[in-house]
């Protein structure tokens, strides 16, 4: 749950990209406001192409966003110029997807987070072993990979010596976009319960972008549901898997497999149908509409305001609060699992 | 350091005859006034028209300076020239295409309308209208030159940065909070450096050619400098009685710019970068894998 003052605060934020036809634009994120606590661990989940990487892009800075403001500890980014901004915005650090591209292959893994400590200011050297070798025991690597080329690691290690390398700037938000999804299954669950350690032991705050519904549910005590550049559920990650009241998170929630066989034979086929709609002419009003069982006359006509179903749940959707109201009465669908390791779920 | 031991890295990958015909002529063109058996200037006109002999291998020309101690000698004024050429037109491309890759939007968009005048010209009518301007002269030849070549490199600067900067290892470097300087610095320029230097191995031999031309012309060196082009001058009105002095330096002029151009190419056909075997690789990712310690 959010708190008095947040630590990182997205209001009404938009960015939007050129099309490759002329004169059109995609508004990869439309309008959206999202909020960070000390130490909280978000999810922010979608298809894939909803705008999930773009907002994470925009709130580092790596995007330019078209109106809106970002606010770290109550400031607003967009007042702060060059160093200063540099500065600030350090707090903040991006694990990318790919462990392969993210870091330079001409540098060893020692000399990458090196450069990382000169821009936080520390220039000797001892100081730089020193610390070289803490952060990359905090990732569960020897020392001894310091002198290595990122050629020579797996994609696990490289995406541990990226972790390790943002620790370096001493961050207080993580944004994470998909972090595992590149790793072999074998080698996901190590880097998830990796970013809980840290999580646990370093009190960052994580924004976790991904589509695997099943970790964001271990992993979050909070999450966003994404559709087309628009936040259109928010809650508590206990509650939204529960009782989701939007169509959209209904049908992707519907959309794992329950791990007991009993329930996976009653677990109703997701009500979506369709493809998601061109980023570049959205459907008018709501923008899950064209894909929506629901789907009445008034969706058409004006965005649904997100309704407030609880006091840490919202949802964008005329017919919320009857979803919200008929979760009630139903026994959970998935219920809610021990907050245990997530090595387990894929031991079953 | 880098830079040297990446291109030592993809000189190792290349066709023979060309590395020996460029190898060659960089050694003559270092080692020329030790090598030279006699002085290039020294005239004997007893010795003029010579053929082949002990005294004179490649025989003398019609003033009766040695010509083998000329091919040599000219090695080095071509090399010279070429490194000058090749320095100043690197150094102002690689900045131009940088700052333009760097940069990006409208900076971008006016320097590379600057560049693509520049190549829209040919090199040897832009040098030519500079000689013209300023009159015949050494570095008047070398800044002409310059100023016809350095848009090529521009152009591939700006390729290979635009490249590099859209790599996502620059996009982390930004989050860290580097300074653009840093990135600038310590990163783009450097890939960059790295990459043109190896294209413009290819370029090389042109400029070899357009000082030869140049100097053919009378524009470019001037005499007593020994210099191939001005060797075929000297000789062309006795091509018949004398024609191995015409194709004597013709010869070595031809080796040197197609020894250059099979080399650019090469290189620029072998840019994947295959620094470890596949096995050696395998290896070392096996032992490096171990080291990633079980979670508790
Ligand atoms: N640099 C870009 N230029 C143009 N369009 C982009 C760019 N980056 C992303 N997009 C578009 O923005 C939308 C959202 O992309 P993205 O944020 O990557 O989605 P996600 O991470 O949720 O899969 C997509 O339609 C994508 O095509
Ligand atoms: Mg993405």
């Amino acid at each position: 749950m959010p708190e008095a003052q947040p630590l990182l605060r997205v209001e009404n934020l938009v960015t939007r990209f050129k099309s490759v036809e002329r004169s059109k634009w995609i508004s990869a994120v439309d309008d959206v406001s999202i909020t960070l606590a000390p130490g909280e661990m978000v999810g922010l989940v979608g298809e894939s192409g909803c705008g999930k990487s773009t907002l994470g892009r925009t709130i580092v800075g790596l995007e330019r966003p078209q109106s809106g403001r970002i606010l770290l500890d109550g400031v607003d980014l967009s007042t702060l110029r060059g160093a200063e901004l540099r500065r600030r915005r350090r707090a903040i650090q991006y694990v990318f997807q790919d462990p392969y591209a993210s870091l330079n292959d001409r540098q060893t893994i020692g000399e990458a987070i090196a450069e990382a400590l000169i821009i936080m200011g520390i220039s000797d050297p001892a100081e730089q072993r020193r610390r070289i070798r803490t952060l990359l025991d905090q990732v569960g690597l020897p020392d001894a990979l310091a002198e290595r080329y990122p050629r020579e690691l797996s994609g696990g290690q490289r995406q541990r010596v990226a972790i390790a390398r943002s620790l370096a700037v001493e961050p207080r938000v993580l944004i994470c976009d998909e972090p595992v999804s590149a790793l072999d299954l074998s080698i996901r669950a190590q880097v998830m319960n990796l970013f809980l350690r840290l999580h646990k032991d370093l009190g960052v705050a994580c924004l976790f972008i991904a589509h695997d519904l099943a970790l964001v549910r271990q992993a979050t005590s909070r999450t966003y549901v994404m559709y087309l550049g628009k936040i259109i559920e928010e809650a508590t990650s206990a509650e939204l898997y529960a009782r989701p009241s939007h169509p959209y998170s209904k049908a992707l929630l519907g959309s794992i497999p329950s791990a007991d066989p009993r329930i996976e034979v009653t677990r109703e086929p997701p009500e979506i149908f369709g493809d998601i709609p061109s980023p570049t002419n959205p459907p008018s009003g709501c923008r899950f509409r064209t894909r929506c069982p629901h789907a009445a006359e008034v969706c058409a006509s004006a965005v649904p305001p997100l309704v407030a179903l609880s006091p840490s749940h919202q949802a964008g959707c005329v017919l919320a609060e009857k979803f919200y109201a008929e979760s009630a009465a139903q026994p959970l669908p998935h219920p809610a699992p021990a907050p245990r390791d997530i090595q387990t779920m894929h031991a079953r | 350091m880098r830079i040297l031991q990446d291109f030592a890295r993809s000189l190792r990958q290349l066709p023979r005859v060309s590395m020996v015909a460029v190898g060659v002529f960089v050694t003559l063109g270092v080692l020329a006034p030790y090598i030279a058996p006699h002085d290039p200037n020294a005239q004997d006109l007893l010795a003029a028209h010579a053929g082949i002999s002990w005294e004179h291998w490649l025989g003398a020309d019609h003033l009766g300076r040695d010509t083998l101690s000329r091919l040599i000698v000219s090695a080095r004024t071509s090399l010279v020239g070429m490194c000058l050429v090749l320095l100043i037109a690197l150094s102002v491309g690689i900045t131009i295409g940088t700052i333009a890759g760097y940069k990006r939007g409208w900076v971008e968009e006016v320097l590379m309308r600057i560049v693509d005048v520049g190549l829209a010209m040919p090199s040897l009518i832009v040098a030519l209208a500079v000689i013209g301007i300023f009159g015949t002269g050494y570095w008047n030849m070398i800044f002409a030159l310059a100023l016809a070549w350095w848009p090529g490199s521009a152009r591939i600067s700006r390729a290979v940065a635009v490249g590099v900067m859209n790599r996502p290892h620059i996009e982390t470097l930004r989050v860290l909070g580097a300074s653009p300087l840093r990135v600038y610095f310590h990163h783009l320029l450097p890939t960059t450096i790295g990459a043109v230097l190896v294209y413009a191995t290819a370029d090389a031999g042109a400029v070899a050619l357009s000082i030869a031309t140049l100097s053919f012309l009378g524009l470019g060196i001037q005499p007593p400098t020994p210099e191939w082009g001005q060797m075929l001058v000297d000789a062309l009105p006795y091509l018949e009685t004398v024609p191995m002095q015409v194709i004597l330096p013709g010869l070595v002029l031809t080796a040197v710019v197609i020894g250059f151009n099979l080399l650019g190419e090469s290189i620029a056909l072998n840019r994947v970068p295959t620094p470890l075997s596949r096995r050696i690789l395998a290896s070392r990712r096996m032992l490096a894998s171990n080291w990633t310690r079980a979670q508790q």
